[in-house]
């Protein structure tokens, strides 16, 4: 004898139960994947306010215009100002704990690729492509925060956009991957 | 901005002048992050290295003589490596005019390595884990291989990019010499000369022209970047 099946087991349901299932599941994975949650630093340094003060970009990350890496300023270059500057803050306290014991400050990456990709700033630099073209906005920043989709194809992108002609250099596997 | 020449890179290695020191192979393991892998993996046919140094005897005993050849991917022009790859890991450098090894892309399927007529491709079979200080010793230029990837000897291809970018930034041409792999620098025989092929008056153009020139297996037209010049006996050997 046939017994009726309650709603929820006949097939049909099921399968459109986990469809909504995974269609939410997709959303929030891919939403924690385009979101910017910026990394807990050590201390919490406001961009906005040193660019506003008209600091440039290179004066704290000097190395983008000659080499693969920007570098992150020292300790000593904040406290040629912040020893004049009168401001306390406790942020402002962590800094001076630093200078007071001589330690690096452990700063946390945020513009990070993978180790396999070996990406040079020197290049870029020179023909003259904005530092904000690729971080986002940061003179906006109150922390720095990471940018989504920077993958394979947005490197790729912009050098076919901006290079045609060098295509064939600037898509070779060994320009990026070695 | 100088002219851009697409460089054709090529190693000459001189047997009359190579004396089997193996002073190559522990540069080139330096600068690439090739890792030891110890007496027992080596029992097991297990050797990381890229270059290795072939010994052959010469003569009846006791009056013989040992000659070396040492051995890396030769970069073949047509490789053999190359259309064996299920996922285009193996593939050619159209602007350097290389074979390749992307190791991110690599899948660990092995067909490279066994089409390699020259055995110059070497498997990681396992993590290889340096002991704490050592990691410092790692060339932040190359990426540490992990398990299941295929490596192979790349012309030291980080220093040819940074010094093609460091020539473009001053917006000059390379000089020749100016770039060389580790085990070129490291030769104290100078036995191996590395330069550009596509510059006739290049000094590894030149030797590649002698007379004593021979490239390993030519009868398969693999077409390798690597040119031997056979020992004579001259300078000793
Ligand atoms: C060009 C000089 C200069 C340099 C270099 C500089 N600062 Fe500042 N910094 C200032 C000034 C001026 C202020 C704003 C003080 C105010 O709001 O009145 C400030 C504000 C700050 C604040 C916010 C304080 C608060 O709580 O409002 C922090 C944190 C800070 N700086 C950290 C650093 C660190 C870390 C470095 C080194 C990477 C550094 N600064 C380098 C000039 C500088
Ligand atoms: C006063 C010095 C100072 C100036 C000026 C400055 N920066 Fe920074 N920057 C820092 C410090 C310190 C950090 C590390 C703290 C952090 O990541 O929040 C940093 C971090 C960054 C990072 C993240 C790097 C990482 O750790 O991965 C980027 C990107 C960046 N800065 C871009 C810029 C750009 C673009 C400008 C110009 C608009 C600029 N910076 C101006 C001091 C400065
Ligand atoms: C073409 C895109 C691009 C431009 C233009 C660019 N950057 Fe970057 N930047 C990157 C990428 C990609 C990374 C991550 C590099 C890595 O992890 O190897 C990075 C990393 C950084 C870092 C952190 C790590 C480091 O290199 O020390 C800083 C700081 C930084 N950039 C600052 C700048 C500044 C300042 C400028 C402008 C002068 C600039 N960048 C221009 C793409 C760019
Ligand atoms: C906004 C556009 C843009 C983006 C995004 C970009 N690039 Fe570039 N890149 C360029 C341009 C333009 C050049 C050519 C500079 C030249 O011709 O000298 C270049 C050159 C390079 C070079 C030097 C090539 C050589 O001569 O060896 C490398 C390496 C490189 N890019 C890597 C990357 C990587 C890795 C990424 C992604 C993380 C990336 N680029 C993202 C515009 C971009
Ligand atoms: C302009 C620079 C550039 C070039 C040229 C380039 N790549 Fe990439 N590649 C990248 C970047 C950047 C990433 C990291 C993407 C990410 O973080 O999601 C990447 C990631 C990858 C990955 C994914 C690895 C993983 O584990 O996620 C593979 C595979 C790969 N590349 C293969 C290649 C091959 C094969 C070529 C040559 C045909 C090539 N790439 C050329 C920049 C480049």
């Amino acid at each position: 004898m046939q017994v009726k099946k309650p709603w929820w087991q006949s097939g049909g349901v099921r399968i459109a139960l986990a469809l909504v299932l995974l269609i939410l599941f997709g959303g929030a994975v891919s939403g924690i994947y385009l979101s910017q949650i910026p990394p807990e630093q050590p201390i919490a340094f406001p961009h906005k306010t040193h660019v506003a003060l008209g600091a440039q970009c290179t004066y704290c990350h000097p190395a983008a215009a000659w080499g693969p890496n920007a570098g992150l300023p020292g300790i000593s270059k904040c406290w040629g100002c912040h020893q004049q500057v009168q401001k306390k803050s406790p942020e402002l306290e962590k800094l001076a704990g630093y200078v007071q014991r001589n330690e690096p400050i452990p700063w946390v990456p945020v513009a990070i690729q993978p180790d396999f990709v070996k990406f040079n700033h020197q290049p870029h630099v020179q023909a003259g492509i904005a530092c904000e073209t690729c971080h986002g906005p940061v003179s906006q920043m109150t922390v720095a925060l990471p940018q989504p989709r920077q993958n394979m194809g947005w490197c790729l992108d912009c050098h076919q956009r901006m290079r045609p002609n060098d295509f064939v250099r600037l898509s070779d596997c060994a320009t990026c991957h070695y | 901005m100088a002219e851009e020449r697409p460089a054709k890179w090529g190693l000459v290695v001189d047997l009359d002048r190579c004396t089997g020191c193996n002073a190559c192979i522990a540069a080139c393991s330096m600068e690439n992050n090739v890792p030891f892998v110890g007496e027992d993996e080596v029992a097991y046919g297990r050797a990381l290295y890229w270059i290795r140094t072939q010994r052959y005897w010469e003569g009846e005993y006791p009056a013989v003589t040992p000659t070396f050849q040492p051995v890396m991917c030769q970069q073949c022009g047509n490789a053999p490596c190359e259309p064996v790859c299920p996922v285009y890991a193996s593939v050619h450098s159209e602007e350097e005019q290389i074979n390749l090894a992307v190791y991110n892309r690599c899948v660990g399927t092995r067909y490279c390595a066994n089409n390699c007529p020259y055995f110059a491709r070497v498997f990681n079979w396992f993590d290889y884990e340096l002991p704490e200080p050592m990691r410092s010793y790692l060339n932040p230029d190359v990426t540490v291989r992990r398990r299941g990837v295929m490596e192979k000897c790349t012309f030291c291809v980080q220093r040819i990019v940074r010094g093609r970018q460091k020539a473009r930034a001053e917006g000059r041409e390379l000089r020749d010499g100016e770039i060389q792999p580790a085990c070129v620098q490291a030769c104290p025989a100078e036995a191996l000369v590395f330069g550009d092929l596509s510059d006739p008056e290049s000094r590894v153009s030149q030797l590649a022209r002698s007379q004593r020139r021979y490239h390993l297996l030519e009868e398969l037209g693999t077409l390798p970047r690597v040119t031997y010049l056979k020992g004579v006996g001259n300078h000793g050997g």
